[in-house]
């Protein structure tokens, strides 16, 4: 294979038609079609409703929430068909013959192809980690603007409804616009590579993924601009509350829509890759971990997904529509909506752990020089917590006075999940014992990720033993659980992926200085930001208030300066990106002297990954064992569609 | 493994959880118990707690070894010994948690169906909590807006709302409950020491959350009896239903004692009335409050909930708005 260094995609020239002249440039996907293309389907989106609401003599004719409704699925369409996102399929369902694939979708040539429906894993898994980055920062930014108001008590610079704005808008945006789809990124430009494979099972599927994303982030953040008010009844958005606040939280319903039908057009693209596109060879006990965690996230996005989806759909309906799914003056059910969301927001804490810990095993195992410690028990533990994921949901439903029943088995089910996922701890620590470690920047992340996330995972105990759950539920002990697990755990990890991954993406080397600076303000910025919520959480402190008792002011100030800390961290890692990225070091194919597959093309790789079938001839972490490999290339011809070996 | 480095990581690890035990001795973590379920709660804290440090303790200091004696230098390119696995070893660590969050578990539920059991003959007081404000009906039919209960004796709460979820908590008491429209939810409380304490709305519920504040009186039998008899409020009808029906979570009233900011500050509601211009300050009070949406105060949002027309009696509602026209003349 080629080691030569090739900081950008270049060669490959394919045949790629003509650039559109005169009145098809207009016509054709892109930019200057969107400019188009979106106002005429806000004028169908605006006129339609007018026009009915008009022609039955409805009053009044002009109804903002519905008008807002119906903007936020149409606008948003006539943006996607602008850009090209149906294209392909259009021409195939309007009886036209089929395009042949002219590659020209494929790759980036120049920093335009970033910009455009394009079909390359690759491109695509840049596009996703660049997108997620500036959510990350905005979601950020309002945290560091809601912990201004909070280092004093009373009302500094934002009256309650701000405050409630920026608390609901940060966890939307960490969540559906950072952390999930950042792993559905690093999946994105990986897990082909990882399994040998040209590209994903659907690629055209997979640039329509991406392009739902920047949409889902524009609602929520236009969403604080609506009038009225923007979305204010926190990420769990609790009926009857939700449906009784102001316009913006129809944009939150919305927003949540579209997040949630690009993480499962995603996961169903992982799991068709999985399954069907593994070199030959590759057996599903000789893929690399990540892979099999992506797989088991997959299979928990496709499941758990849609009752978030209907959970806010329901909400939704009974603002717009007047349904009574939740409201109880009218026969709903008031309990059920939590039931319902819970059903997927459990789930969902596991969909943004699971790649982590992905992304942890590839990196702990060849930092360490040593296979991972107890593989198949690794993997195994992943299909447990899939499996007991779905069955602990109403843990977070202690004191909601749901069915008194249910409250111990759930507690033995959330308590008996903590066993898979120490586990996995444990075997990681094993498999750094007597290796030969070194101190990269993705594995100073990897330990701070082991640290961090044992202190989330034990307070996790705590909230499953029901009588303390009773004392610290809605606390601010909740606030410090959920990042030690959320930040502590996945953001860690996030960050020890991008800089494992950064020399393949990118072809150039990131400054390992820098990147120890950023891990260290970060961990002590951290630390201190969240250490202290345990205790006032405790201690009387609930969560999602403006105002607070007096004896916490000095110890939220402490948190708040520590915040702004944490928050100038990013600084620091965004400098080291941006200047590695044009100026740094150029990287070699395999930096890390790792045994999986991605490492073993050029950085960045081929526009069509490999330029032969890898032979996969052995499991992904043999460091160690003299004379093992993981894959061979130039092996004779195998069957002339790269069929994979069933599993064994 | 040889014995050295087991010894070696031993002492590691007896030195964090030393680190460990000494923060959790150090800082007062809980409030100061003032119930017997809030004692039993602690208990099952501090169980969960040596279990955690425990757990804590191994895997800081495997970290904590493997950066001293595992390090390779910059120049080596050599592997690790290629430990694949261990069965045993698998099982150990596969078992020993599996047994330790039994233990937890079993502790819990026992301490779960003690806290829940209500005994056979306790203090019964409604809580009704409605956007922002809490009201609590005792059992001799009389409804205030704070809450009193008698030391030593197991009081049941039947707790409910007018509107949105709430969460009924009090930190030293340690038991919650949410407050769910169109249901009614129980809790058990049994204080042992006398004092006042905080009542908080755990629950975000709108605008005036972060005020949704009352508090908890804890008296002797005596005293609650007193109490239950006499009917301790004094001042004017009006101050009662400015109480009961919460006005004090988002408006500033300095005879009530009332420092809410959300809404208009009625010690001003004279100067309000004459820049409005709807009538008598009698009529615009009653009107501002039936129907809170026909004129706003310049400077204040559209957001008081307009339920009070129906949820306020006629004759508490003229009460209410001579209290609040007196104090404004």
């Amino acid at each position: 294979m080629t080691t030569t260094a090739a900081p950008v995609h270049v060669e490959h020239d394919h045949l790629s038609p003509p650039p559109p002249e005169g009145i098809h440039r207009w016509t054709a996907p892109g930019w200057l079609r969107v400019l188009w293309v979106t106002p005429l389907f806000f004028g169908i989106g605006l006129g339609l409703p007018v026009l009915i609401r008009w022609l039955v003599s409805w009053n009044p004719v002009w109804n903002g929430t519905v008008l807002a409704t119906v903007e936020l699925v149409t606008t948003p369409v006539g943006f996607l068909v602008g850009l090209g996102g149906f294209d392909y399929w259009a021409h195939y369902a309007s009886g036209r013959p089929t395009r042949p694939e002219d590659h020209s979708g494929h790759g980036a040539r120049s920093w335009r192809d970033y910009f455009r429906v394009n079909t390359d894993h690759k491109v695509i898994g840049i596009q996703y980690v660049v997108t997620t980055i500036i959510f990350f920062c905005i979601g950020g930014l309002f945290a560091m603007l809601f912990r201004a108001e909070l280092a004093r008590p009373g009302d500094q610079f934002f009256g309650p409804q701000t405050f409630n704005v920026l608390v609901s808008d940060h966890a939307a945006l960490m969540i559906f616009l950072f952390i999930i789809p950042a792993f559905a990124g690093l999946g994105n430009f990986v897990i082909p590579l990882m399994l040998g494979a040209a590209d994903m099972a659907f690629p055209r599927l997979n640039a329509l993924s991406f392009w739902l994303l920047p949409i889902a982030g524009l609602i929520f953040v236009v969403g604080m601009a609506a009038p009225g008010g923007g979305p204010s009844a926190g990420w769990t958005c609790y009926a009857p509350l939700c449906a009784h606040q102001p316009l913006g939280n129809v944009f939150f319903n919305m927003g949540v829509q579209w997040a949630g039908a690009s993480s499962i057009m995603t996961a169903l693209n992982f799991l068709v890759t999985i399954i069907t596109m593994r070199a030959p060879g590759m057996t599903f006990w000789r893929l690399p971990l990540l892979v099999w965690a992506n797989f088991t996230t997959s299979l928990l996005v496709v499941i758990a997904t849609p009752f978030i989806a209907g959970s806010q759909f329901f909400n939704m309906f009974d603002r717009v529509l007047h349904t009574n799914f939740f409201e109880y003056q009218n026969g709903g059910y008031v309990l059920g909506y939590q039931h319902i969301f819970w059903f997927y927001s459990h789930p969902a804490v596991y969909i943004m752990m699971l790649p982590g810990f992905g992304i942890i095993s590839e990196v702990i195992a060849v930092m360490s020089r040593k296979p991972i410690f107890g593989y198949r028990l690794m993997a195994l533990s992943l299909l447990a917590i899939l499996v007991l994921g779905f069955s602990v949901w109403a843990h977070h439903m202690f004191v909601a006075g749901m069915a008194g029943w249910l409250r111990v088995p759930m507690m033995v089910t959330s308590m008996v999940i903590a066993v898979p996922t120490g586990v996995k701890i444990f075997s990681w620590l094993a498999t750094m014992w007597e290796g030969r470690i070194h101190f990269t920047t993705p594995m100073l992340f990897a330990l701070g990720f082991l640290s961090m996330f044992v202190i989330g995972g034990l307070s996790g105990i705590y909230l499953a033993s029901v009588p303390i759950d009773i004392h610290a539920s809605d606390t601010y002990f909740i606030v410090a659980h959920i990042h030690y697990v959320l930040f502590g755990g996945s953001v860690f990890t996030i960050f020890a992926g991008i800089y494992y991954w950064f020399p393949k993406m990118t072809g150039r080397m990131y400054s390992e200085r820098l990147g120890k600076l950023h891990f260290w303000l970060t961990f002590i910025g951290f630390n201190l930001t969240f250490f202290p919520m345990h205790y006032i959480g405790l201690q009387g402190m609930p969560r999602r208030v403006a105002n607070y008792a007096p004896r916490f002011a000095d110890i939220n100030l402490f948190i708040s300066i520590a915040s702004f800390g944490l928050g100038a961290s990013t600084l620091v890692f965004l400098y080291n990106m941006v200047r590695s990225w044009r100026y740094g070091e150029v990287a070699s194919a395999n930096p890390w002297r790792a045994l999986t597959l991605e490492w073993q093309v050029s950085s960045p790789p081929p526009i069509f990954n490999f330029d032969e079938v890898p032979q996969v001839v052995g499991g992904p972490y043999e460091y160690g064992v003299p004379g093992a490999r993981h894959a061979i290339f130039g092996a004779p011809a195998p069957t002339p569609h790269p069929e994979p070996v069933g599993a064994d | 493994m040889r014995r050295g480095s087991l010894i070696q990581l031993a002492a590691i690890a007896v030195v964090a959880a030393g680190i460990c035990v000494a923060v959790a001795l150090a800082i007062p973590w809980l409030p100061q118990a003032a119930g017997k379920e809030a004692q039993r709660i602690d208990m099952v804290y501090w169980f969960t707690t040596g279990i955690a440090i425990a757990v804590f303790s191994v895997v800081v200091s495997v970290i904590a070894y493997s950066l001293w004696k595992f390090r390779a230098r910059p120049d080596d390119d050599s592997d690790g010994p290629p430990i694949h696995g261990h069965t045993r070893l698998e099982i150990v660590w596969t078992a020993v948690p599996a047994i330790l969050v039994t233990a937890i578990s079993i502790i819990s539920a026992i301490v779960l169906a003690q806290n829940s059991n209500a005994g056979p003959n306790p203090v019964k007081i409604g809580v009704l909590a409605r956007q922002f404000a809490w009201s609590f009906t005792y059992p001799n039919g009389k409804t205030y807006g704070y809450l009193e209960l008698p030391v030593n004796r197991k009081t049941q709460l039947d707790i409910t709302s007018d509107d949105v979820i709430h969460s009924f908590w009090v930190p030293q008491l340690s038991q919650k409950q949410d407050a769910v429209p169109g249901q009614h939810n129980k809790l058990v409380v049994t204080p042992i020491t006398t004092g006042t304490f905080p009542v908080i709305c755990t629950e975000l519920c709108g605008l005036g959350h972060s005020l949704m504040r009352s508090h908890v009186t804890i008296v002797s039998q005596a005293d609650f009896t007193k109490f239950l008899k006499g009917g301790a409020t004094s001042g004017p009808p009006g101050l009662a239903v400015f109480q009961q029906f919460g006005c004090s979570g988002c408006h500033t009233l300095k005879p009530a004692g009332a420092t809410g900011t959300t809404g208009p500050d009625l010690d001003k509601l004279q100067q309000y009335a004459t820049q409005a211009h709807r009538g008598s300050l009698e009529a615009f009070i009653k009107e501002s409050i039936v129907s809170p949406g026909a004129y706003i105060q310049p400077g204040y949002q559209n957001v008081m909930p307009a339920i009070f027309g129906q949820q306020i009696p006629p004759d508490k509602l003229t009460q209410l708005v001579q209290y609040l026209a007196q104090n404004a003349k």
